[in-house]
């Protein structure tokens, strides 16, 4: 049958109309967490519900899977969520006995053309539509609190490490100038002066301080893969724990080298003055 | 262990004390940010579950299981307080509600502030009365009673006897059409949850209805539950599950499980990191300064092996050696680690919501015990490379070497 006459049969009604197919469930978004927690998959048909008794339940295919935007203030809980086309959530959740819920939705996000103006609006809007209320996304708020909080708690805690560390290096320096006590007793007998030893003491503590301190960088880079990947298993997010930076490489740096060389001085202090014959136990 | 191998060891000690002194103060520091981690880790726990306890109720009911801002009410409150009232486990329903009110100040200043509404009739109350008298079932006239926590009295240069004001503010961001209402101050309590700046009130819950335009018999945001003395938290739980699926009963255990799961775990993480690092740092110290001392001391060593003192013997000089470094930095770094959790709260404490009462940093006996056995765990590891090479030391040989030296 050539196609013409297919379309002849169809016309005169040989043919019945096929019957038009069901429509889709509308298209959701669900976060990879909620995806992974109940076994869902790309193209399931599941039934959301406003209310916890799954009333007025309604279907939804699932179309895509999100990573949510990870959230400090959240850490610890498991982002379970979905995102519907907004018409799709005011019919699953209005309620029908109320005209105006279907008319009214809790927030709306501004984009400014000129970020910089955003005081200027909010002032604006406030004077024009009162009873809204407003908030600057780039406004502190408590969430910014709490991590200033724990930078200064991080910092408090490296200061101590670094006091521990600063008494674990003098105690290595002290053994080390003791261990070469009869050298310096020698190096002196043999004419070199005290300032000549301490500019070799001096250089040895830098060598040392920087090797400590690119080690510890080195360290630390190689940790950080180790610390995140835990902790991103741990709360189940993206959000990042640990990174080095190359300011904060550069402050470690900064501190540990005065340190080392301030504890190497502070070691041969005692050693250095010393007559050379009180070194040589004479 | 004799106690002259104790006064051998401390005697090789003292005889390089700027040696001895830098390892005590080092594990003295280490072992103070030890004990610190250790009771970071479970402070808030502590405290948390301390919090809950304070006011006599052991089981929280709610209709949902979701954080408080997101929860929904109670509905038809008073009639699910009495159901629950009559279950055999309960001794006493409280009903709370909660909400924000608007109240000015002497100099015309407007504050929010934090108001509760909670059942009068009973014997608990969810805060502790500081002065004044609490609220009663009824009043004899005049304003309806109010009580107050020590901030907002200070604030507002409220005692008790004094009246003032509310606004009520309490239905989530919607405009409360009811009047002011004038309440007197019967007391000043002492709210559990309350963070350093909360100014906190409460009222009977219908005074509370009356002010934020609620029928008296509406919703409740939380029933708090006691269990009947000798039936349990437990059995009163799953009693009030039984009558009443659509509510969500916890035991204060279960409350506190559940925060140890999400609610600051991050303190937990961290202090278990930290805890590794500062153990290994002490290990590494003290191997370091034995395995030097032992170094530089062999030829004495092999002259004691040789007028006659055991192998065990030398070996165990080296074990109380670190065992000495160990101890005392160990007790020096209680204080030090009790000054350090003190700066350390300071710090911590200006997170915002964080009720006063609550410590990142709370003494437990089990923390000290813990502390103990990782330094002595630590102090034995650390000797050990340098116990092996005392035990292995050729007497001869070192002491021909040291001759010929």
């Amino acid at each position: 049958m050539s196609i013409l006459s297919a379309l002849f049969l169809f016309a005169a009604g040989a043919v019945p109309p096929p019957a038009p197919p069901p429509p889709d469930p509308p298209a959701i978004l669900v976060s990879r967490q909620l995806l992974a927690s109940e076994h869902l998959a790309l193209g399931d048909v599941i039934a959301l519900s406003g209310d916890a008794k799954g009333s007025r339940a309604r279907e939804f295919r699932i179309a895509g899977v999100y990573e949510p935007v990870p959230d400090p203030g959240r850490l610890g809980m498991v982002p379970l969520e979905a995102r519907l086309h907004l018409p799709d959530l005011v019919a699953l959740i209005a309620d029908p006995a109320d005209p105006a819920a279907s008319e009214s939705v809790r927030s709306i996000s501004v984009k400014l053309v000129s970020p910089a103006e955003a005081s200027a609006f909010t002032r604006d809007l406030t004077a024009r539509v009162p009873g809204l209320l407003l908030r600057e996304l780039a406004a502190s708020d408590d969430s910014d609190v709490t991590f200033v909080v724990l930078d200064r708690f991080h910092l408090a805690i490296s200061l101590v490490t670094v006091i521990a560390s600063s008494i674990f290096l003098l105690a290595l320096m002290v053994m080390l100038v003791d261990e070469r006590r009869d050298t310096v007793a020698i190096l002196r007998l043999i004419g070199l002066r005290r300032r000549r030893i301490f500019i070799q003491v001096l250089g040895e503590g830098l060598v040392i301080a920087l090797a400590g301190a690119l080690f510890g960088v080195l360290l630390a880079v190689v940790l950080e893969g180790g610390f995140n990947r835990f902790f991103q298993w741990r709360y189940d997010t993206a959000l990042v724990f640990v990174r080095v930076t190359p300011a904060i490489a550069a402050r470690a740096v900064s501190v540990a080298v005065p340190l080392g060389i301030l504890a190497s001085v502070a070691a041969s202090w005692s050693l250095l003055r010393r007559g050379a014959m009180a070194l040589a136990r004479r | 262990m004799r106690a002259k191998v104790w006064t051998f060891a401390l005697r090789s000690l003292a005889r390089q004390p700027g040696r001895a002194v830098l390892g005590i103060l080092g594990v003295a520091a280490v072992g103070a940010l030890l004990f610190d981690m250790l009771l970071l880790s479970r402070g808030l726990l502590v405290s948390f579950r301390a919090l809950l306890d304070s006011a006599g109720f052991d089981v929280r009911v709610m209709a949902a299981d979701a954080p408080a801002f997101a929860r929904p009410r109670i509905a038809d409150a008073e009639t699910a307080a009495a159901e629950i009232r009559a279950l055999p486990d309960v001794d006493e329903v409280a009903s709370l509600r909660l909400g924000s009110a608007i109240v000015t100040g002497p100099d015309g200043g407007k504050h929010d502030i934090f108001f509760i509404g909670a059942d009068a009739e009973t014997r608990r109350r969810p805060w502790i009365l500081l002065e004044g008298s609490d609220l009663g079932a009824s009043d004899s006239g005049g304003p309806p009673a109010l009580v107050v926590n020590r901030r907002l009295a200070t604030a507002l240069l409220l005692r008790p006897g004094s009246e003032l004001t509310l606004r009520g503010d309490c239905t989530r961001g919607s405009a409360t059409a009811a009047p002011p209402v004038r309440f007197r101050i019967a007391g000043f309590a002492a709210f559990p949850f309350d963070d350093p700046k909360a100014m906190t009130a409460a009222a009977r819950l219908a005074d509370f209805g009356r002010t934020c335009g609620l029928d008296e018999k509406s919703d409740a945001d939380l029933f708090l539950v006691a269990s009947r003395e000798g039936r349990g938290p437990a059995a009163a739980v799953r009693a009030i599950r039984a009558l009443r699926s659509d509510l969500h009963a916890f035991s204060n255990e279960e409350i506190v499980a559940r925060f140890q799961q999400v609610g600051f775990s991050y303190f937990r993480q961290i202090s278990a990191v930290l805890s590794t690092i500062t153990l290994f740092f002490g290990f590494l110290l003290i191997t370091v300064l034995l395995t030097v001392s032992v170094n530089q001391r062999f030829a004495e060593i092999a002259a004691l092996r040789a007028l006659g003192f055991t192998r065990r013997r030398v070996v165990l000089d080296v074990l109380a050696q670190a065992v000495l470094l160990v101890g005392a930095g160990g007790i020096l770094s209680l204080p030090l680690g009790l000054a350090l959790a003190r700066w350390l709260e300071s710090i911590l404490h200006a997170m915002p919501e964080i009720p006063a009462a609550m410590h990142f940093f709370a003494f437990e006996p089990r923390a000290l015990a813990t502390h103990a056995l990782l330094l002595a765990l630590t102090a034995v590891l650390a000797a050990l490379y340098p116990m092996r090479l005392v035990s292995r030391l050729p007497i001869a040989a070192t002491l021909r070497s040291e001759m010929v030296t």
